[in-house]
């Protein structure tokens, strides 16, 4: 392997800047259910990331359930299925959140927070473990990509391709078309494809040079422009995520339960002294988090082209949008917005520097540097906390 | 002074003599005390069967991510074993197959080879994948215990090991024969390569492409990589984008490269697509979609070739699955591999491990569904032709034909 240095390419770096936004809005959107959950009962949801992997799940069965079975063929209209899979997946994730925080993490609650912590951990790993006994996951299947009718790309041409290798690519697309001919004129002669004449071959040769010229040129004259291409599916995922943070936004700020919650994450037991009902809040904060989780998952599942679903779904992702939260200050939640967009443009700059390699180890140097350099993250308290 | 250390030499020499032949003795006598049905003893190194039945293993993932690999093997093994039993078995004596799960990870493979070795097996059949194979190759070899992997490609699986053998090609011809295709049959001259970085097989598979598509002269453009698990290539697609590959080799498992290849043609790249045998299940047509039709894999026979033992196996496939043929390759593979070591059984000098690994290790121009498969002085790895084969879609058969190799040397 060469250098990491000197494979950088600046023409990229437009595209992997819009790459990372994309995936990161993706990590932001389940940090959120960490740090909300974090805000409110100083407890690290570890089972977070498996309520995702089920909103997955709960996604790809109503896309079965809406005629998009494999092998099915008549499938129901987007504008119908991909709103239905979105809120299924929503109310399934809030529920399954709501059912993990009373069976498992109330009657710990009184308890250490290191009990509830091994708890979270439990869930977590019940999840992924107990789930494959329920679950088809060999092989694991994906929604089917027909579920998506928005597929293609839009460009966005920063800078105009270099002129004189569009004009070159165009000289040579001529020469390469009549190769082609050639070739395919002297292929329909041949009695056995497998085993060519001379006379042949020399025509096929030809025909992959002159082909291989005239793509080369036209890559060439494609790559020499700035641009960015964005799939459609991802630019809706995209406006999804913001409208449901704005959405967020204002639950949490401009309604009377988001007042309660804040106060009660500002200091538990004095909210509760103010008459607030604690558990309430609670299952209100489950249930919001949990929901941008399955949301999260239902659009990362259709728009993510073939995306395999398991139960380890989550596993990856959880960890990235925990790192996310912690980075930018768990129980804020500004802060995991930030830190997930961050994460994100940090695994696509490694990439863009020729580390593919460590595309994943990147989230655990973010976690120890942050750890070690600003516990509390980068719009969090500065104060130190045991846990 | 001198008498007095002499005479400790010798009190030291018998003792280390009593030792040994006390250690030899109690050895026979746990022969002896073998029982009856389907006993077996496991002495210093080797195993040897007793009883009327003679054990074998096979190490299957029958869950995860690889189960339609591994259940076609089962079956293949199955059918093979049926086939042996039915023709009265060796010397009066039927074999029993003792199937234990992979579940797709190498750990469960080490625990179930394990599992295997201590139920007093004298061979172990299996597995498809190479992580998991070189776990059961660890297990058995410290017992003793002949191995026959049944798509285990990677090349140093086998090397400087006694015990370990195979029924397939190994990925120093795999890589070498997608990369004469890709050059000479579809013109390729720059390729960029997608590697699983957490996969030996892919790893092995990507090098042996590298390697003889430089030797031919071809360019290699681009190396990224990607763990198994990913789901998005987005930044790694980007990179590989900018360097304009007219042709992509993809050395991962189906369960990757289907999106993999979605998202490649989703971010605008043209290139042509190679693979190996890891390609091989349908359900890549379901995760790759109309991308990875017209890509081209490597593969170890079709079911379309009109050779005898082809024919009579799909007779046979079909009669027993509902007239459905194989899914996948490792159907046939596994067939090979069981009916290739019940083979050497009949003609192993005694129903012992030892014997049995002699006799595997002596087969020659052994006639496999795949191909000839001769072990004979090839350090397990059978030299055997291969297939490159195109993806088309399932009305279309899936895999059709378009070229095959003969064996050559790829050095």
């Amino acid at each position: 392997m060469n250098l990491p240095l000197a494979a950088v390419d600046f023409l990229s770096l437009p595209q992997q800047l819009v790459n990372g936004i994309l995936m990161g809005s993706l990590y932001a959107l389940i940090a959120l259910g960490y740090t909300m959950v974090y805000g409110v009962l100083r407890l690290i949801n570890f089972a977070h990331g498996e309520v995702y992997m089920l909103g997955a799940w709960v996604a790809l069965y109503t896309s079965y359930a809406l005629g998009f079975a494999p092998g099915a063929t008549a499938g129901k209209p987007a504008w119908y299925v991909l709103p239905t899979m979105l809120l299924a997946s929503m109310a399934a994730c809030a529920i399954i959140g709501v059912l993990i925080e009373r069976f498992a993490y109330r009657p710990m609650r009184g308890q250490a927070r290191i009990s509830s912590l091994i708890t979270a951990i439990g869930v977590s790993l019940l999840l992924q473990y107990g789930g494959q006994l329920f679950l088809p996951t060999s092989p694991p299947p994906n929604i089917r990509m027909e579920v998506n009718p928005f597929q293609g790309n839009l460009n966005f041409n920063l800078t105009s391709p270099k002129k004189d290798l569009l004009d070159k690519a165009e000289g040579l697309k001529q020469p390469a078309e009549q190769a082609a001919t050639t070739w395919k004129e002297a292929e329909a002669k041949e009695p056995d494809k497998g085993n060519l004449s001379p006379t042949a071959k020399s025509a096929r040769e030809a025909f992959f040079k002159a082909d291989n010229e005239y793509n080369d040129a036209k890559r060439a004259a494609e790559n020499s422009a700035v641009s960015i291409s964005v799939s459609k599916g991802y630019l809706i995922m995209l406006s999804i995520t913001l409208g449901l943070m704005a959405l967020l936004r204002y639950l949490v700020m401009n309604t009377k339960p988001g007042r309660a919650m804040r106060a009660v994450s500002h200091d538990f037991d004095s909210a509760s002294l103010m008459g607030i009902d604690v558990n309430k809040v609670v299952v209100y904060t489950f249930v919001l988090g949990s929901a941008l989780a399955g949301a999260g998952a239902m659009m990362k599942a259709t728009f993510v082209g073939g995306t395999k679903i398991d139960t380890f779904f989550g596993l990856l992702d959880g960890v990235k949008a925990f790192v996310a939260a912690v980075l930018g200050g768990i129980g804020n939640i500004p802060g995991a917005v930030v830190g997930g967009l961050l994460m994100g443009v940090a695994e696509s700059l490694v990439v863009w520097a020729g580390g593919s390699d460590y595309k994943d180890a990147v989230a655990f140097v973010i976690l120890i540097a942050v750890l070690l350099f600003r516990p509390g993250g980068i719009m969090g308290s500065a104060k130190v906390e045991k846990v | 002074m001198s008498f007095r250390s002499s005479s400790w030499i010798a009190i030291a020499l018998s003792a280390v003599a009593c030792s040994f032949f006390a250690g030899c003795k109690s050895a026979e006598e746990k022969g002896e005390t073998g029982g009856t049905t389907g006993a077996s003893t496991t002495t210093g190194g080797g195993t040897t069967a007793s009883g009327d039945t003679i054990k074998i293993g096979l190490v299957a993932s029958l869950t995860g991510d690889q189960k339609p690999w591994g259940e076609d093997s089962k079956k293949g093994a199955e059918m093979a074993l049926k086939e042996f039993n039915d023709a009265g078995g060796v010397n009066g004596k039927k074999v029993e197959l003792r199937v234990e799960d992979s579940a797709s990870k190498a750990e469960s493979a080490k625990t179930a080879s394990v599992k295997l070795v201590s139920e007093g097996v004298i061979g172990i059949v299996g597995e498809v994948a190479s992580g998991h194979t070189e776990q059961i190759i660890r297990a058995a070899e410290e017992k003793k215990l002949p191995v026959v992997a049944i798509g285990a490609t990677r090349t140093d699986l086998t090397a400087n090991r006694d015990y370990a053998f195979r029924v397939c090609y190994v990925d120093d011809f795999q890589g070498p024969v997608m990369a004469k295709f890709a050059f000479e049959e579809q013109g390729v001259r720059k390729v960029a390569i997608i590697t699983d970085k957490k996969q030996p097989y892919s790893q092995g598979l990507s090098e042996s492409f590298k390697n003889y598509f430089v030797k031919l002269g071809g360019e290699v453009v681009a190396e990224v990589s990607y763990q198994s698990g990913e789901t998005q290539f987005q930044s790694q697609l980007t990179e590989l984008k900018q360097k304009a590959p007219q042709g992509i080799f993809l050395s991962g498992y189906f369960t990757e490269v289907g999106p993999l290849a979605a998202q490649a043609r989703a971010a605008g790249i043209q290139a042509k697509l190679f693979g190996g045998d890891g390609w091989d299940s349908s359900q890549i047509l379901q995760s790759g979609g109309d991308a990875i039709i017209g890509g081209f894999l490597c593969n170890h026979y079709n079911n379309k070739e009109d050779r005898k033992e082809v024919q009579d196996f799909l007779t046979k496939w079909k009669a027993e699955n509902g007239g459905k043929e194989p899914g996948t390759t490792m159907a046939a593979l596994g067939y090979d591999a069981m009916k290739l070591t019940l083979d050497a059984l009949k003609r192993a000098s005694a129903p012992s491990s030892d014997a049995l690994r002699e006799a595997i290790a002596n087969t020659e121009n052994f006639l496999g569904v795949t191909g000839v498969i001769s072990l004979k002085g090839h350090n397990g790895n059978p030299p055997k032709r291969a297939l490159v084969v195109e993806v088309r879609p399932e009305s279309e058969g899936f895999q059709v034909y378009r070229k095959a190799y003969d064996y050559f040397e790829t050095k």
